[in-house]
């Protein structure tokens, strides 16, 4: 098995930590202090880095926050702003996009996303499995849901209006994409096909959609 | 090989010790040897279900402390010689309880008992993670109301994350007229949910109120219908397979859904 469970990347902004979600938090703690161990010396004192996960238990997020501190680190909390642009470009900047030019990155869970969950990803994010009731999924980029989604929703969470939500079954508590809040009717309908969500005319519509 | 299991919830009252009560004399009827270890201290005791309250001299905590041997303990049950209940304390500080002495305590029990089966207060707090530290299983009891699944929803994810990855789920309570009539959520929307493997359909029944008030749970009682779901999950759980039963007092419904084989085995 030679996954890489946390990553080291260092950009023109800091560093970044990108970390495993499915990794424990015993198998990230000895990445961590492997990693640090090995390059002594190369992070100056007081690094903060930027916590690239998504999935992450909040214990596991407070476990790297106190092993970084120990090593006299630190986690780079900052709310940040579309730093990259994901799935697309503001359509003011700029009007001919390539897409085939914009790094395209997904986060991908196969699992049932239960009550309580909160998912976060500045990417776009697929889920092979349920969002269940009080469950929440925030995305940077478009949410792509392979099963019933029954929780809440949020594509373009930084601002992308172009992005969509997409379920085979889209029963969600709420959708919101960008800054617009859809709430489901009080009564819901068991829907028997796939929809999509997206921002048309300035609001949010949802629309069948095969595949 | 012994199997430690432990009936948790999330939501208080959807039938914990009604469940473990049941599984326990269930499984001493099959000539399995069984311990109830107690870790709720809530209205309904597991010793006043299994008609056994006159009969506790000491108790889970005093076991932990160390003041007694755990064979001291444990109360026999009446008609059968191989259940024993391990009680809880109706008065003394149960948060002297810890994961780890549960744990040490299950392995314990481990070596002498077929089944050892915990019943779990209700919540995700310390009393909860507690009673699951030493199991293998967990059994989650749900009702088909939109609360209960939630909680039961939440309570597995705790279980996950606790890395107890083997997780039954009972659904209790079940009245097919009003599941029917769309008042009470439908069993494949509940199964759709949790996700997690279905061991138990039991139905809403006078007979466990009134057989518990007699201390003798109602899994051996064949003409009620919830004691035959009991003893079906007693089989499941010694692995046999067993089809889930069709619950009387159907609508026209499901019976013309049925004939057209549109219904599966309920
Ligand atoms: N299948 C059933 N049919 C009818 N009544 C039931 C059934 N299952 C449980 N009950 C009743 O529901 C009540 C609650 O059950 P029980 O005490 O087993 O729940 P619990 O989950 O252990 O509760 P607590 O969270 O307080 O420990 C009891 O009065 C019990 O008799
Ligand atoms: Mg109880």
């Amino acid at each position: 098995m030679s996954r890489e469970l946390v990553t080291i990347k260092g950009g023109k902004d800091g560093f970044r930590l990108l970390v495993d979600s499915s990794a424990s938090m015993k198998e990230i703690e000895a990445e961590i202090k492997k990693k640090l161990d090995s390059n002594p010396g190369f992070f100056p004192e007081g690094t903060k880095f930027e916590l690239e996960v998504a999935d992450l238990d909040r214990s596991v997020k407070k476990g790297i926050d106190q092993l970084l501190s120990q090593h006299g680190f630190g986690v780079d909390n900052s709310p940040k702003q579309a730093r990259r642009s994901i799935s697309s470009q503001p359509a003011s900047s700029n009007q001919n996009m390539q897409p085939e030019s914009v790094v395209q990155e997904m986060m991908v869970l196969n699992r049932t996303i239960r009550g309580g969950e909160e998912i976060t990803s500045q990417s776009s994010i697929l889920i092979c499995g349920n969002v269940n009731p009080g469950a929440q999924i925030i995305a940077g980029g478009s949410i792509d849901i392979r099963g019933t989604c029954r929780g809440m929703v949020h594509a373009g969470a930084w601002g992308d209006t172009n992005a969509v939500i997409i379920a085979d079954r889209l029963m969600p508590t709420q959708v919101r994409i960008a800054n617009m809040i859809a709430r489901s009717p009080d009564t819901m309908e068991k829907s028997d096909f796939a929809e999509r969500a997206c921002i048309k005319d300035g609001q949010i519509i949802i629309e069948p959609i095969e595949r | 090989m012994s199997e430690v299991i432990v009936v948790t919830s999330g939501k208080g009252g959807v039938g914990k010790s009604t469940t473990t009560a049941n599984l326990g004399v269930g499984l001493a009827m099959r000539g399995q040897k069984v311990v109830l270890i107690d870790t709720d201290t809530g209205l309904r005791n597991l010793d006043l279900l299994l008609g056994l309250e006159n009969r506790i001299m000491y108790d889970l905590v005093d076991v932990i402390e160390g003041r007694v041997e755990i064979k001291k303990a444990l109360v026999r049950h009446k008609k059968f010689d191989n259940l024993q209940l391990l009680p809880t304390s109706q008065v003394k500080d149960k948060s002297a309880v810890n994961p780890a002495d549960l744990m040490v305590l299950c392995d314990e029990l481990r070596k002498e008992y077929d089944y050892v089966i915990i019943d779990c207060p209700a919540g995700i707090e310390q009393g909860f993670q507690t009673a699951i530290a030493g199991a293998d299983t967990a059994i989650v009891v749900t009702m088909p109301e939109v609360s209960a699944v939630r909680d039961a929803d939440k309570i597995i994810g705790e279980l996950g994350r606790s890395e107890k990855d083997n997780i039954k789920l009972i659904i209790n309570r079940i009245r097919p007229a009003m599941v029917e009539s769309g008042e009470m959520m439908d069993m494949d929307d509940i199964n759709d949910i949790l996700a997690i493997k279905c061991i138990g359909q039991v139905p809403d029944d006078i007979k466990v109120v009134t057989s518990a008030n007699r201390g003798e749970p109602v899994v051996g009682d064949n003409d009620s219908q919830a004691g035959r779901a009991y003893a079906n999950i007693v089989g499941r759980l010694m692995g046999e397979d067993i089809p889930f039963m069709e619950f009387e007092k159907e609508g026209f419904f499901t019976k013309l859904k049925k004939a057209f084989g549109l219904k599966k085995n309920g």
